[in-house]
């Protein structure tokens, strides 16, 4: 069984659909990128899986349990779905070890040394363990993504979402940024990202879905999508993006 | 009578005016943090009511307002003693221009860190405690700062209620000295190594609590 499972998934704002039902499965120690044009609803997507955006229509179900019934419990569903955001969203009045430790002490309920413990390992994991006791004002773009990162797997999370996680950084910080994402698939951390990064897509090992006018129109490797797909659409969106990363 | 035993007569004063100014300081703050709050994480229903707290206590004048609760609720038979008069005029009106200090303040914080908090789980209460209010006081610290200042100038008015502070001394001494030029220059002297003290005081505040990164507009 899938550890994310997407039915049917259909959002409109003012009669206009920005998901027209949308079919995804995300399995355990998965990394799905999601890529399409601007506005073919990838953000939406990720805010619908932890109800930041309440779909219309259709399921969504983590292990199991449906998230888009009423009367689920939001917060503990948001606690459970770490989401990284294209523009870091780091707390400025933070240190960064702060920046870490705060949802695991307020949310999570965790005293200050394990806290501190608990985010000092991920701060590591990502090497940043020497720039703790910095303001996000102090370190760069990059940097700001791993802090980032390190906060949404500090929670535990069943996945771990990134919007546009390259997007606000220059091509080496990118980079960065990809080689973390890879090292986290390799931890087996599930992930499901939303990127327009042809460089970032073209480099991670798993499965890209291609997203057009809020529909899945076709899923698979880089190379799959390039060559084999019968959309030839689709084949010309890879072949363009292969010519140029 | 030499500049410096004037000086020394009115330092009588200063004790009550530092302690008007702190007493209705500390009301507009627990005043203007309350709407700002209430603003943020109440119910919405209460929102026109905070609006029209704001708007009725920044359009009334001091003096008015002053004078209606000192010589006006004796009529109702609630008698007011003058510095709780003070707090309740000069404390309250400068609660509503903090609140409008605190609500500039709060446009600062970054819509993006908010989000992110509540995608993390957090209750609206916990946003505001933990995210929201701790920057919006590093942002609103020059509004505040201009806000006190206007506390200490508007202090003088206690003397109408018989409150001897600094500007009550001057008088009662320029009355039997008839040396209005000096007496009151001295006032002026003295007001102004308040303004001074008081700076200072909130300088190394700002100073402590200062963040790479948070800078006031």
């Amino acid at each position: 069984m899938a550890l994310i499972e997407i039915r049917d998934l259909v959002k409109e704002y003012d009669g206009r659909q920005v998901l027209a039902g949308v079919n995804l499965d995300l399995c355990e120690g998965d990394l799905k990128v999601v890529m399409g044009p601007s506005g073919c609803g990838k953000t939406t997507l990720l805010r619908c899986l932890n109800r930041l955006v309440d779909p219309t229509s259709g399921s969504i179900r983590v292990r199991g349990e449906e998230v888009t019934r009423p009367g689920v419990d939001v917060r503990a569903l948001r606690q459970s779905i770490g989401f990284v955001f294209q523009q870091f969203a780091l707390y400025r009045h933070l240190t960064v070890l702060d920046n870490v430790t705060l949802g695991l002490r307020k949310l999570r309920g965790m005293g200050p040394a394990q806290a501190h413990e608990k985010a000092a390992y991920e701060l590591s994991r990502l090497d940043m363990a020497a720039h703790h006791d910095k303001y996000p004002a102090q370190i760069s773009g990059g940097q700001k993504q791993r802090v980032a990162s390190a906060r949404a797997l500090a929670m535990d999370p069943t996945v771990i979402v990134f919007d546009e996680p390259t997007s606000a950084l220059d091509p080496i910080m990118s980079r960065e940024v990809a080689s973390m994402i890879e090292r986290l698939n390799a931890d087996r951390v599930t992930m499901l990202c939303v990127t327009h990064d042809l460089q970032l897509a073209r480099h991670l090992p798993d499965r890209i879905v291609y997203l057009e006018q809020g529909r899945v129109r076709a899923e698979g490797s880089f190379a799959d999508l390039a060559q084999d797909c019968p959309d030839a659409q689709v084949r010309t969106f890879f072949q363009h993006a292969g010519a140029t990363a | 009578m030499s500049f410096l035993e004037i000086l020394a007569a009115l330092g009588r004063g200063v004790g009550n005016t530092a302690l008007v100014t702190l007493a209705c300081a500390t009301t507009g703050m627990a005043v203007g943090l309350a709407i700002a709050s209430l603003r943020r994480t109440g119910p919405r229903a209460l929102t026109p009511l905070l609006d029209a707290y704001v708007y009725v206590f920044r359009g009334v004048p001091l003096l008015v307002l002053l004078f209606l609760v000192y010589f006006g609720l004796p009529s109702l038979g609630l008698k007011v003693p003058p510095l709780l008069a003070m707090v309740l005029s000069l404390g309250l009106i400068a609660g509503a221009y903090l609140a409008e200090v605190f609500r500039g303040a709060l446009d600062l914080v970054d819509p993006s860190e908010i989000l992110a908090a509540k995608a993390m789980g957090m209750r609206p209460i916990q946003i505001f405690t933990l995210l929201e209010l701790p920057q919006m006081l590093r942002f609103a610290l020059p509004g505040i700062i201009n806000e006190f200042t206007t506390i200490l100038k508007y202090s003088p008015f206690a003397y109408t209620v018989g409150i001897p502070e600094i500007t009550k001394e001057a008088m009662t001494l320029a009355a039997t000295t008839l040396r209005g030029l000096e007496i009151y220059l001295a006032v002026g002297v003295l007001y102004f190594a308040l303004y001074r003290l008081f700076l200072l005081g909130l300088h190394r505040v700002e100073r402590h609590f200062r963040i790479p990164g948070i800078v006031p507009p």
